[in-house]
């Protein structure tokens, strides 16, 4: 289960690499809200896991709301995005299977991997939707990420993730500016 | 305080520390360095830039401010990090020139940072995970705060409150401090590594900064440039883990908010114009931005020496030889802030004030940042 969840976040992650378009946007933000969400279920941690899915889903409804909807996913020339995503899977895994040790190597796995690309999307995005929905991503890892501090965190990462999820992509883009 | 206050109050945060995990208290470093702020901001919009818009200048002001405050309060530095991503998406809204992804780029990337060596940090595993811990939370510093080898991108025409100045200059100074003290708690056993690369970063940020001030070709640049070296003795100054150096982080962190960034602020008006002037208040302005006695950036230089000194004395030679390099900038700078008239006169002539009043006395300000 915390396998599946894991991978979850990380395929959500690469949508979000990998999608131009609103609805791949909107399905990657899903995914790894899902995958974080399920990996705090797992550790017994049910509302923190719904407050994550609960923001997303604005996230979500504000993608599909508003702009074309279209998935645009892997457009042509986006070889080195694929590339990008893969590798930092591997990578991710790696260090969390095999440089770390202990219980939660699904949450280091989805941490790491989410975390870097996301980085890796804001960094070589000049949209602003798709660098907002990279930054509710990145909120949504940090959430989730709470998860390995040694008391767990508590509530209020999960909720200040949700809430930066949630109104992230109520901000007004450079397109939504210039119309 | 009345009764029923003086009860709820304990009883909210004992509820937001239950339910929440929020423990609502702030170090006394952090006070020092957020009433700075505040008392920066005070003091640029009472004595308000030509053609700024007060009204505006408090707006982003006080959101700065009560961003700052949620980093300092934060129970954890995980929110921390997503306190200082909700601040890089507010300020993605303020219009500016730049478009937003350019905007988000560097503060992203140093949210990610930041994540990744907290997930580190916190992973079971061999030793050098530790100093992975390191290498993420430095380089997430530098980043958030836009130093080397993260400059953020920068438009000398862009509005303050949308540009890099607003991160390296305002907001700055509290994440870092936030960022600091917490990864010595959180990665004790990397501490010698950390304090290391904060020292190398240092360095190269004052050689870098400061050289670039002085021969960069836009005015406003050069101001940029010169926050930049400034960050170099931050940084060196917490990277020297002894009381003194301490003390000089938080005087040169005094020094960027209540000296060069409101002097910045004045000057950008005769940077456009591009006027120079060689009056006694353009050589009073260039001596306290090198750190000239009496100014409060020389006490800051003679405890960083000292706690330089203490813990490596070749340390101390390299960066007394890199203050020399405050000079040549520190005079063009000076030059660029034309002459104040009226309300700006009076700012500049209460920043030199406050500045010398610091050099000379430093200890109340010591004192309150438990020092």
């Amino acid at each position: 289960m915390t396998a599946a969840a894991g991978f979850a976040a990380w395929a959500g992650a690469a949508v979000i690499v990998l999608a131009d378009g609103r609805r791949g946007l909107a399905a990657g933000v899903g995914l790894v809200a899902v995958g974080f969400a399920a990996l705090a279920w797992t550790a017994g941690l049910w509302l923190e896991g719904a407050i994550l899915l609960v923001g997303a889903a604005v996230s979500v409804f504000q993608l599909l709301r508003a702009g074309p909807k279209e998935w645009g996913l892997m457009p042509p020339g986006s070889t080195p995005r694929l590339i990008l995503a893969v590798v930092g899977g591997i990578l991710s895994l790696w260090v969390a299977a095999s440089v770390t040790t202990g219980p939660g190597a699904a949450l280091r796995f989805a941490s790491l991997a989410v975390l870097g690309l996301m980085a890796g999307r804001i960094l070589q995005s000049e949209g602003g939707v798709a660098v907002l929905s990279a930054a509710a991503g990145l909120a949504l890892a940090l959430a989730g990420a709470s998860g390995l501090a040694p008391n767990g965190g508590g509530l209020a990462p999960y909720l200040v993730g949700a809430i930066i999820a949630a109104g992230a992509l109520l901000l007004p883009t450079a397109e939504s500016r210039a119309a | 305080m009345q009764p029923e206050l003086a009860v709820a109050l304990p009883a909210t945060g004992a509820l937001l520390t239950i339910r929440l995990g929020l423990g609502l208290s702030i170090s006394p470093m952090s006070l020092a360095v957020l009433l700075a702020a505040a008392a920066s901001l005070a003091l640029v919009v009472t004595f308000p830039p030509q053609r700024a818009n007060r009204a505006v200048l408090s707006t982003w002001g006080l959101a700065g401010i009560a961003g700052m405050a949620a980093i300092a309060m934060a129970p954890s530095l995980d929110l921390v990090i997503l306190v200082t991503l909700a601040l890089a998406l507010l300020q993605a809204v303020v219009a500016g020139r730049r478009s937003l992804a350019a905007r988000l780029r560097a503060p992203a990337l140093a949210v990610a940072l930041l994540g990744a060596g907290l997930v580190f940090a916190r992973s079971e595993g061999a030793p050098i995970l530790a100093t992975f811990a390191a290498v993420g939370l430095v380089a997430g510093l530098a980043a958030a705060v836009g130093l080397l080898p993260y400059i953020h991108e920068f438009d000398p025409d862009e509005v303050t409150a949308a540009s890099p100045i607003a991160w390296i200059a305002f907001i700055g100074p509290i994440l870092g401090l936030e960022i600091v003290i917490r990864a010595r708690d959180l990665i004790p056993s990397a501490a010698a590594a950390f304090g290391a690369m904060l020292v190398g970063l240092g360095l190269l940020n004052i050689l870098w900064g400061s050289l670039a001030s002085w021969f960069s070709e836009k005015g406003a640049s050069a101001w940029h440039f010169s926050f930049m070296a400034d960050w170099g003795l931050v940084l060196c100054a917490f990277g020297v883990q002894v009381a003194d150096g301490q003390a000089a982080a938080l005087l040169v962190m005094y020094g960027i908010l209540l000296s060069r960034l409101p002097l910045y602020l004045w000057s950008r008006q005769s940077v456009r114009e591009k006027v120079q002037t060689d009056r006694p208040i353009n050589l009073l302005g260039a001596a306290m931005l090198a750190g000239s006695a009496p100014f409060a950036g020389f006490a800051a230089r003679v405890l960083l020496l000292r706690g330089a000194t203490q813990l490596y004395w070749p340390l101390a030679l390299v960066i007394a030889i890199g203050l020399l390099l405050w000079l040549p900038p520190s005079l063009r700078l000076g030059r660029s802030l034309g002459l104040p008239k009226g309300r700006q006169a009076v700012g500049a002539g209460i920043a030199l004030a406050l500045s010398v009043a610091i050099g000379l006395y430093p200890q109340p300000i010591l004192s309150l940042a438990g020092l």
